[in-house]
């Protein structure tokens, strides 16, 4: 080969280590983003980051809402910035954003888990600064604790979200069964149903290794009378016995063949699709679940469906408990229209923006004025059984967080997996939510 | 570089005129010097500045803030966190396995296939069109597809499977089978590069090697390993480093098919960094993955270079 190919080969080379160290530039691309401010030269005029809701087009929830905002308000106009699906990816474009400097969006949506994180890094505005006690006063109880960090209140409360028990009325009436109370009675109503050739599978919900797992987790740890951390967020208690019995019982769901062993890769969709498709007897899943499993092009079981609390662990008190999901306003501290975003804050917690989201979406409404109204309970059984429910939110008042929440959603998956034990893996999962938590940041 | 080194090699060295073409030398390099500055600005602010910044993050007791990233100061902590961390380990055995695993099999198949190419008479670029097709989509939308093909409920593979009496195993939501699906997603969309990189270094090979070959009587399976395989030798390095560079930035796939699941079973070094950054916000532990990697492809590359026996610069020695 010619010297000239040699030399070739040693550019080339030279480009390998290049590439090869771009993958470190990934660290770094948070920090250079710059401070534009696109959206903040028209005074009055707020950018509002939000994931989309429900609804496309001119049904589109934030479109209808911002329309009858600006009605309310005509001074004050609101630029949507349609913001990811994926909660996560969310986060990461919000909080690079906000860190290096941008002054827009003003005003952003975000998950109900996220106060601690953000308020400890100072990517919201703490909120209670500048909104009086009676205005938080005004929401269904837990919510604003769950919005709380160190004191200060970081995020209005938009709409809620909360685990159900969904389930086939034909079926419970055929075999002349009653909505189940406690989780061994419906493990075996759905063995019942299963046996009679009724329905392939008993009961389906999300054990994927995500987020959505440690929602599931989270409502048997509490029915079981665990916890997943002290009160102080400096010790975890995920192996205590409470914590593997919780396991212990959603891994038996899969090992008696109530829940198929796919579960592990199930999140909200495909529960959705198996129950939809007249599957399973048993669904735990949101709010949506109810219209959707009641629309006829995504569903074959119309009118075939009822819904309820959750269930609990004989000898509990029922209802078992319900997590908390949902999404809250805040505001981005580079924000320069502080004001018009508190009025259009204040604005989304008035009676006429929580009766669109409720009446016209069916999300249910975070003051308890809108979700005690006649109307919004008459207008479909979910939101008339809200209030009989419990709640139990997710041990998200640590900044460490999401890190507590991978070490809960990784182990629990693999447990489901069969892949080891559930002691095992309450116990590993344990020792990493006590790194998690004793780590600044949450580490890996 | 390669203007100012044709600069260089290219002034005849006249002892009379030295000085004049020196001048002159120098003022072609500054030349190049000033029609590059542009592009190696540009290069210096998109790579070698994260670079650094990355690698001093990683050093650095690294603090995010509505007022931006600070750096309190030089620790060695988020290596230690991150080589102490269970969850780091099993990345790292996993990354490795997956890279050999997939560029081994991505090598072979990719030979075989270019072998088969180089003897088509006819159609060949047909052929090359459609093996080309799952390289050219884009891996989200890949993985999206196989995530359809491996769905439990529904999904083909299920159907295939049980059809021929092999079960319903549970594709992505068990480790095994979850780490070998994922291969199979790798593989099927990478082997046709392989191929494409490996057909042009067979059509390059000088023809007469071979008749020479065919008159010494040596058969085809000799001549194979004899001629074709060490005359592919840098070929195959390329493919090779390429590959592996790709594969141990594993993220696409695990991120839309698995999320890392069941457990942490297919959670590659990228999905740690990604969770550890954009997640927990964790910047200093995340930089230290990221670095930590970025030096393992190095050593990666490095090794397979080795394994070729391809000496940079010293191929005719």
């Amino acid at each position: 080969m010619s010297t000239g190919a040699s030399r070739r080969y040693r550019a080339v080379g030279g480009v390998f280590a290049a590439a090869a160290l771009t993958a470190t530039g990934l660290a770094a691309c948070g920090g250079s983003s710059g401070g534009s401010a696109q959206g903040s030269a028209t005074s009055g005029t707020i950018v509002w980051s939000a994931s989309p809701i429900a609804g496309a087009g001119s049904t589109d929830t934030r479109t209808v809402l911002i329309a009858a905002f600006e009605k309310a308000f005509p001074k004050i106009k609101v630029t949507l910035v349609s913001a990811p699906t994926n909660t996560d990816t969310n986060r990461a474009t919000l909080a690079t954003e906000i860190s290096g400097g941008s002054a827009t969006p003003d005003v952003f949506m975000g998950d109900v888990i996220w106060p601690a994180q953000f308020g400890a890094h100072q990517l919201a505005l703490p909120l209670s600064k500048y909104l009086p006690a009676s205005y938080f006063a005004q929401f269904a109880p837990g919510l604003i604790q769950g919005a709380t960090y160190k004191g200060q209140v970081y995020g209005s409360p938009l709409f809620e979200d909360q685990g159900f028990l969904y389930y086939r009325k034909d079926l419970l009436d055929k075999e002349h069964m009653t909505v189940p109370t406690t989780w061994e009675q419906l493990a075996a109503d759905a063995q019942k149903l299963q046996k009679a050739g009724l329905v392939k599978y008993g009961f389906v919900w999300q054990g994927a290794s995500y987020e959505g797992l440690t929602c599931n987790y989270m409502e048997y740890l509490t029915d079981a009378a665990g916890t997943a951390t002290n009160a102080t967020y400096s010790k975890a208690s995920l192996d205590s016995a409470a914590a593997v019995k919780a396991a212990t019982f959603m891994r038996s769901l899969i090992t008696t063949g109530v829940t198929p062993s796919s579960i592990t890769t199930f999140q909200e969709p495909q529960a959705m699709n198996v129950f939809a498709d007249g599957q399973s007897a048993f669904l735990r899943n949101w709010d949506y679940a109810y219209s959707t499993a009641n629309t006829p092009s995504t569903s074959k079981i119309v009118g075939k469906v009822g819904v309820s609390p959750l269930p609990t662990f004989a000898g509990q008190s029922y209802p078992g408990y319900s997590n908390i999901g949902g999404w809250n306003m805040y505001i981005n501290p580079h924000s320069k229209h502080v004001a018009a975003d508190l009025t259009f804050i204040k604005w989304l917690a008035s009676n006429q923006a929580q009766d669109i989201l409720a009446t016209k979406y069916s999300e249910i409404p975070t003051t308890t004025a809108v979700r005690n109204s006649q109307t919004v309970i008459s207008l479909n059984p979910v939101l008339a059984i809200v209030g009989k429910t419990r709640l139990v939110p997710r041990p998200a008042g640590t900044p460490n967080y999401p890190a507590l929440s991978t070490a809960i959603y990784t182990n629990v998956n693999a447990a489901l997996a069969g892949s080891v034990s559930t002691s095992a893996a309450m116990a590993s999962a344990q020792s990493q939510a006590n790194s998690a938590l004793s780590t600044a940041g949450g580490g890996l | 570089m390669a203007t100012i080194s044709q600069a260089t090699d290219q002034a005849p060295v006249t002892p009379s005129l030295a000085g004049h073409r020196d001048a002159n030398t120098r003022k072609l390099a500054r030349m190049g010097w000033i029609f590059t500055a542009p592009a190696l600005i540009l290069i210096a602010a998109v790579t070698i500045f994260p670079i650094i910044y990355s690698v001093v993050m990683s050093l650095n007791n690294v603090s995010v803030s509505g007022n931006g990233f600070a750096l309190n100061g030089f620790t060695g902590s988020n290596y230690s966190l991150v080589f102490g961390n269970s969850t780091w380990r099993y990345a790292l055995g996993f990354t490795v396995l997956y890279t050999v695993v997939t560029v081994v099999v991505e090598l072979v198949l990719g030979t075989l296939i270019a072998l088969v190419l180089e003897r088509l008479a006819a159609g060949r670029g047909w052929m090359m069109a459609l093996l080309l097709i799952p390289w050219s989509m884009i891996t989200v939308i890949n993985a999206e597809l196989w995530s359809y093909i491996f769905n439990p409920t529904y999904g083909a593979m299920q159907e295939i499977f049980g059809a021929v009496g092999l079960g319903h195993p549970n594709f992505l939501g068990t480790p095994t089978p979850a780490i070998a699906s994922m291969m199979v997603a790798d593989i099927w969309k990478t082997t046709p590069f392989v191929a494409i990189i490996v057909l042009a270094g067979l059509v390059m090979l000088p023809g007469d090697i071979y008749e020479a070959a065919e008159i010494d009587g040596s058969s085809g399976w000799d001549t194979f390993w004899r001629i074709t395989v060490p005359l592919l030798r840098p070929t195959l390095a390329l493919a090779v480093m390429f590959r592996v560079l790709q594969a141990f930035g594993l993220f696409d796939l695990p991120y839309v098919l698995t999320n890392g699941g069941p457990g942490t079973a297919t959670t590659s070094l990228a999905v740690l960094g990604y969770q550890a950054m954009f997640k927990n916000l964790s910047f200093g532990p995340g930089a230290a993955v990221a670095t930590t990697t970025a030096l393992l492809v190095l050593l990666g590359c490095l090794i397979s270079l080795r394994t070729f026996r391809v000496q940079v610069g010293k191929e005719n020695a």
